[in-house]
């Protein structure tokens, strides 16, 4: 033990320290359930015709929530399907924010009224992000079909209003990039706390659209451009992220440093990353604790690493990425 | 002396992590951090840390309380304490 307390000071980052040197995860990525209202072009769950049979039941969503608790879990996301559609949101978040875990809740905004609004921010979330992929109705609706722009518009709103942290996630695509701009200036103009995006995912839904969503390089260009240009703008008065890589270089990155991180599905499995289709770990058979074991081993397995390389080679394997592989069946 | 409000501390074996989690970023530390760490969760004051400390390694208070005050600084620089209404 050092005598120093110089030596103690913050590190800039997690850079020297690995994945496997934490006692347990330190991000859930929980899909909550598979239900949806919406059926997106470029859906990485594929919900709406990937719908679980076997979801958690509420005792083993219980269990489930006392393990992150006691496993000192201090960062949560809740995403779907649509979670708000999930009978036990409001119970789950709430035991969550009562143990002091931060949770950001991932939702397409439409069941989002004023009263639902206030109801989340009297829970005190870290944020709530809300898809609107586009300025336009018409846009919007390319990509999300039956999706009404005009009430998500308003759930943002009612959102800013109850004092939620709110920030905006915009996919681009062909249909929308053009706009990427005028959704800044929108959110701005909202009062959300930031703009988040980066290039759209070639996994579930959006695979299988590839040749109707994905931009071309040259769009891509411009839409870093506007970025750039809005981030400058809006420097100090509202947040605007951006992901420069796309998902191969992520899981290329990821075989090197993978995420202290957990990816739970609705049924209560536990995937490596989005990307893979590895299963490591079942949350009915295994305890949390159990998972992170498994699922620090799991990125060592000859299996897991030589797909990974496949994928960075043909990116065209990413649509394989819900066709799950149980790594340790029966185990 | 408080916490920001998104940020969360966990105790580890090799010392704590500090997860600022509306910007997402991770701070890691050695153990004396950690004790640090802990005895700032419990609202003890930057005199009561050196205090603790210069006990239990048995070093002069004089020396450890500016340390502590630049870690504590350097803490509210990263977005993971308050600033004190005077600072």
């Amino acid at each position: 033990m050092t005598h120093d307390p110089t030596q103690a000071a913050p590190a800039a980052a997690i850079a020297g320290t690995s994945y496997s040197d934490f006692d347990a995860p330190l991000f859930v990525a929980w899909q909550l359930n598979s239900a949806c209202n919406l059926s997106c072009l470029h859906c990485c769950e594929e919900v709406g015709d990937h719908l679980f049979s076997d979801e958690l039941t509420p005792e083993e969503v219980t269990f489930f929530l006392k393990q992150i608790v006691d496993l000192r879990i201090p960062y949560v996301a809740i995403s779907g399907g649509e979670p708000l559609l999930h009978p036990r949101f409001f119970e789950i978040s709430s035991f969550l924010r009562a143990h002091g875990t931060s949770l950001k809740v991932e939702t397409n905004g439409l069941l989002i009224d004023r009263q639902v609004a206030n109801r989340i921010g009297a829970l005190g979330f870290r944020s709530v992000q809300v898809s609107v992929d586009g300025s336009t109705p018409q846009t919007f609706r390319m990509m999300r079909p039956n999706g009404d722009w005009e009430k998500v518009v308003e759930a943002c709103d009612h959102l800013v209003a109850a004092g939620v942290t709110t920030e905006i996630v915009f996919v681009p695509s062909k249909f929308n990039i053009h706009e990427t701009g005028d959704v800044i200036e929108m959110a701005y103009r909202m009062g959300t706390y930031g703009f988040y995006t980066g290039k759209i995912m070639r996994i579930g839904r959006a695979a299988r659209n590839w040749d109707l969503l994905c931009p071309t390089e040259t769009e891509y260009e411009k839409f870093f451009d506007v970025l750039k240009e809005k981030q400058t703008k809006y420097d100090g008065k509202m947040k605007i992220y951006y992901y420069p890589y796309d998902v191969v270089e992520e899981l290329r990155y990821r075989l090197d440093c993978p995420a202290a991180s957990l990816l739970v599905i609705p049924n209560g499995k536990v995937k490596l990353i989005g990307p893979l289709p590895f299963v490591c770990a079942d949350l009915r058979r295994h305890s949390l604790s159990e998972a992170w074991q498994r699922y620090k081993r799991a990125w060592r397995e000859p299996e897991v690493v030589t797909f990974a390389k496949r994928v960075v080679e043909d990116p065209r394997l990413l649509g394989e990425a819900n066709k799950w592989v149980e790594l340790y069946p029966g185990c | 002396m408080q916490f920001e409000k998104h940020v969360r501390v966990r105790q580890e074996k090799f010392g704590a992590v500090v997860f600022e989690t509306l910007s997402e970023k991770l701070f890691v530390t050695n153990e004396t951090g950690a004790r640090i760490l802990r005895l700032l969760e419990e609202r003890k004051s930057v005199d009561a840390v050196a205090a603790d400390l210069s006990r239990v390694y048995r070093k002069e208070p004089v020396g450890i309380r500016e340390e502590v005050q630049e870690f504590v600084q350097k803490l509210q620089t990263n977005g993971i304490m308050m600033k004190e209404p005077q600072e």
